[in-house]
């Protein structure tokens, strides 16, 4: 049904005294009206936090039109209310609302939350209880909605499970549509709630949390899997992968907020995908194979884009956008068509050598503010481990590019806390720093070499699931101290700015994505003693996690911190990202011998699994090239200061990229493990 | 980059229903938005981050509407007024809709300067026996309470029609006094003399006129 009534005349008076009321108008550019004749199944897709970050966020975007795209099917938006309003409403007795129609978000039929990142736990139960519906699935009436989840933390689903009818793992474009057509069918045929719900659990990538008993860890450990599938539910769910990314339009209609947003600009999707391997990263894992849209689609998505949305700036999104094929004729097309407009193009995600700073330069025009880099680890050793497959030369040869080039700020990512990490490794991160600002200065002319700063930023490693570091356990908050410590008594330049993520957060993180069933009451625990927008520093509230671990007789430092041999079945082995558990236990095994793995996509197979177990495949628009694209004949013409004259730098990266680069000779030497039955090189 | 004659168009638009609610700095962005969606030939600023050449009009508090809003843009070339303004309504969202456009002499006073005297045109959920100006408000400005003197930026009386006030103010080159922050203290004076039923509110804020002089 479509939900009747309208919530605006409460919510009207409300707004007068809370900030940026901006947020809650709807009514923006480009944000759907009213529904189809003949929708009569309504969806309300809602990000766990407020408009500001929840409006930017892609998957919104992408899963709100899909759904609009559907027939019968009507989908609008949530976001969680800013805490002075939330308070607003919840004096006033008004539930939460969708921004299109005003509407209580208990009248839709489903209602879908994107699970972004460890720490929006508190807020999903936060927006649960503004809507007014029960917290846990199992209380849920049978006319109440049905609330369903997806997003990065569906890969490790337990933590959110007693919430949640169902969880979808991967992709949505396609999944949402289908399960919301399910959802449709059987209410339409007035079947009860728990059937419905078995049906569903027969739909590709859907988990149905309420189907699986939970086992005792013993009994885990030898069923493979902590989650017992009840009848109809299977043994295991792999993630959906939206096969025809490549050839649908890059250009999708999108809003246009009125107050100012994270990442406020039309962001267009070149690629989807990073198969660089890196072995803490769940996004690396979780979102293959790699997928490239074609140079003409971009550039087309790009300017029609640009003309219905009236944005000032364009960014190319991906994991890892300047490894796309044919990124440098794309940022020269769009230079060449925007011209004279004031337009911006942005590349995030900047590849650390010398073809990722070209890049950069292509497109930075004459202002250039700072460019990130991410080496991660302080030493060779280190980066070899995690497979981070940058040296020291890379990152030193993107530093004299940018600086020449004109920056005068860098900054470098780095974490601490990583496996097998030593105090070395944390001078390193000071010795590199430090190097890295020499050779920035050494660029510069010596009249500026006053302006040039670096920056080094630290996080605290936060083991994934789905990677293969998810065995690793994470360092204690005080050993983070006292690594940062050594890192700030390290570092003596005085132009090198040391900054650091909050380690209680972090160490919440970890819990959040390495726990089991048992941590969702630990949420809702944490969320009663007053928890809730965790991820914003000044909110995080560490008394109500420990409080609310303390009464239910959790041990959360075991939960983050313990090490587990790689075999060892972890809360989320019921779950697939296609890269089978044997590939991550064989990239451990090798980053503890310091032995890296190639980019799949640059080189052969790695034989992580996702192709043969999710029948699909790498889609590259050309041919990859290690040390970037070689620009199409032409393409520098009448851009003499866009960079691309001085291509002379890129050569001697290029030859010591390919002389490391082809491992997979000596693969099966390296680990006494065949790789046969992954569909190993063919 | 803007080499040559330029061309500044004058857009008039309203600011009305929920959209009353955006800042200045949201109207700002919106607008300019609006005309790059309406494809005018508009003027890049040269410079390390070139944008848009437009000027707006005096801001509006969050909130306050308006039925004579303008703003400047800078055209690289010639468009008639009429197409200019066909173009923009098909760009622009209902409550933010552009009326009129024309064009100014270059030197002529900036968007913003150009009309000191707003007036305004207050709805009252019930109407007052009488309206009752105070003679200062205070208002917060950096943290720091500053007190005003409302003869020195009201134009006229306050005049009230039912449960609608008209007025007019002036904003001096030294600062200007919010018209919401007035039409509170005069709500707050008129309660305390009586003349006001205690859970009356302010139902809108518009302004109707921009002009010269008082």
């Amino acid at each position: 049904m479509i939900p009747a009534t309208d919530l605006w005349p409460r919510i009207e008076p409300l707004l007068a005294a809370v900030e940026r009321p901006a947020r809650y108008l709807d009514h923006e550019w480009g944000a759907v009206r009213s529904p189809e004749p003949g929708d009569d199944f309504s969806f309300c897709m809602m990000y766990p936090d407020t408009y500001e970050l929840g409006q930017a966020n892609q998957a919104v975007r992408i899963l709100v039109n899909a759904v609009n795209a559907a027939e019968h099917l009507w989908a609008e938006r949530a976001f969680l209310p800013a805490p002075d309003m939330i308070d607003a409403m919840r004096a006033a007795g008004v539930p939460l609302a969708s921004l299109e129609s005003c509407a209580p978000v208990h009248e839709f039929d489903a209602l879908g939350i994107t699970l972004p990142h460890e720490l929006a736990a508190t807020n999903v139960l936060e927006a649960l209880d503004l809507t007014g519906l029960p917290l846990r699935a199992a209380d849920r009436a049978e006319a109440d909605p049905f609330v369903l989840a997806g997003g990065p933390c569906a890969f490790n689903p337990e933590p959110y499970a007693p919430f949640f009818d169902a969880i979808m793992v991967g992709e949505g474009e396609e999944m949402l549509p289908e399960v919301l057509a399910a959802l449709r069918e059987g209410r339409a045929a007035g079947r009860p709630r728990a059937d419905i719900l078995r049906y569903l659990a027969a739909i590709p990538g859907v988990y149905v949390p309420g189907l699986y008993a939970w086992r005792a860890t013993d009994e885990a450990q030898a069923a493979g899997s902590w989650a017992a599938p009840g009848s109809g539910a299977p043994a295991m769910v792999a993630k959906r992968v939206f096969e025809g990314f490549a050839e649908s339009d890059a250009w999708e209609p999108c809003i246009v907020p009125f107050t100012e947003v994270v990442h406020d600009r039309l962001n267009v999707e070149v690629l989807r995908g990073c198969a660089r391997g890196c072995r803490f990263c769940q996004a690396g894992m979780m979102y293959r194979p790699v997928r490239e849209r074609s140079a003409d689609n971009v550039v087309a998505a790009v300017l029609r884009g640009l003309d219905e949305t009236g944005y000032d700036e364009v960014s190319l999104t991906s994991l890892s956008s300047t490894d796309h094929s044919q990124i440098a004729s794309i940022l020269s097309r769009l230079n060449r068509e925007c011209a004279g407009k004031g337009i911006r193009v942005s590349v995030p995600s900047q590849r650390l050598d010398a073809f990722g700073v070209q890049m950069a330069q292509l497109v930075a025009g004459q202002k250039k503010g700072g460019l990130t880099f991410a080496p991660e680890a302080g030493t060779q050793r280190l980066r070899d481990v995690i497979n981070k497959n940058v040296t020291e030369d890379d990152l030193f040869s993107a530093i004299d590019a940018a600086f020449a080039a004109g920056w005068r700020r860098c900054k470098l990512y780095f974490m601490v806390g990583l496996p097998t990490e030593t105090d070395d490794d944390i001078k390193g991160i000071a010795s590199l720093a430090q190097r890295a600002y020499d050779r920035a200065r050494a660029a510069v002319p010596a009249d500026q070499r006053g302006n040039v700063k670096v920056g080094v930023s630290v996080a605290v490693f936060v083991p994934k699931a789905q990677t293969p570091f998810q065995w690793d356990g994470q360092i204690a908050p005080e050993e983070v101290q006292r690594r940062v410590d050594l890192l700030r008594r390290s570092v003596k330049y005085r132009a090198v700015d040391v900054s650091y993520h909050d380690p209680k957060s972090s160490f919440v993180e970890a819990v959040m994505s390495r726990g089991g069933r048992e941590v969702a009451a630990l949420v809702e625990q944490a969320w009663q003693r007053g928890a809730r927008f965790d991820a914003w520093t000044e909110m995080f509230d560490e008394q109500a996690w420990r409080g609310a671990a303390e009464s239910l007789g959790l041990d959360l430092a075991a939960i983050a911190q313990t090490t587990y041999e790689p075999g060892y079945v972890l809360p989320w082995a019921h779950i697939s990202a296609g890269v089978s558990q044997r590939f991550l236990a064989r990239e451990r095994a090798r980053a503890a011998e310091g032995v890296t793995t190639p980019d799949c996509t640059f080189d052969d197979c790695s034989a992580c699994g996702v192709c043969p177990d999710l029948g699909v495949a790498n889609v590259l628009a050309a041919a990859r090239k290690a040390g970037g694209e070689e620009p199409a004949p032409g393409d520098a013409d009448g851009h003499a200061d866009d960079g691309l004259d001085d291509l002379d730098d890129l050569d001697s990266v290029r030859s010591e990229r390919d002389a490391g680069a082809n491992l997979w000779d000596d693969w099966d030497d390296d680990l006494d493990e065949p790789a046969d039955d992954e569909g190993g090189p063919r | 980059m803007t080499e040559g004659r330029t061309f500044r168009l004058r857009v008039s638009f309203v600011k009305q229903g929920r959209l009353a609610m955006l800042s200045h700095l949201e109207l700002a962005r919106a607008l300019e938005r609006a005309v790059r969606r309406a494809k005018l030939p508009y003027a890049v600023s040269n410079g390390f981050s070139p944008h848009m050449r437009i000027a707006f009009g005096a801001a509006l508090p969050v909130g306050v509407g308006g039925t004579a809003e303008v703003c400047d843009v800078t055209l690289t070339s010639y468009l008639a007024p009429a197409k200019a303004l066909e173009a923009l309504q098909a760009a622009s969202a209902p409550d933010l809709m552009p009326f009129d456009c024309a064009y100014v002499e270059p030197g002529a006073p900036a968007a913003s300067a150009a009309f000191p005297v707003g007036v305004y045109e207050v709805r009252l959920s019930v109407a007052p026996e009488r309206v009752v100006v105070p003679d200062t408000v205070t208002v917060v400005r950096k943290r720091k309470e500053k007190v005003l003197e409302v003869a020195d930026f009201l134009c006229g009386p306050v005049e009230a029609e039912g449960a609608v006030l008209r007025l007019a103010l002036e904003s001096k080159p030294t600062g200007s006094l919010r018209v919401d922050k007035l039409v509170d203290a005069c709500l707050e004076a008129t309660k305390a003399a009586g003349c006001l039923s205690p859970d009356a509110r302010v139902a809108s804020i518009t302004r109707i006129e921009q002009r010269e002089n008082c």
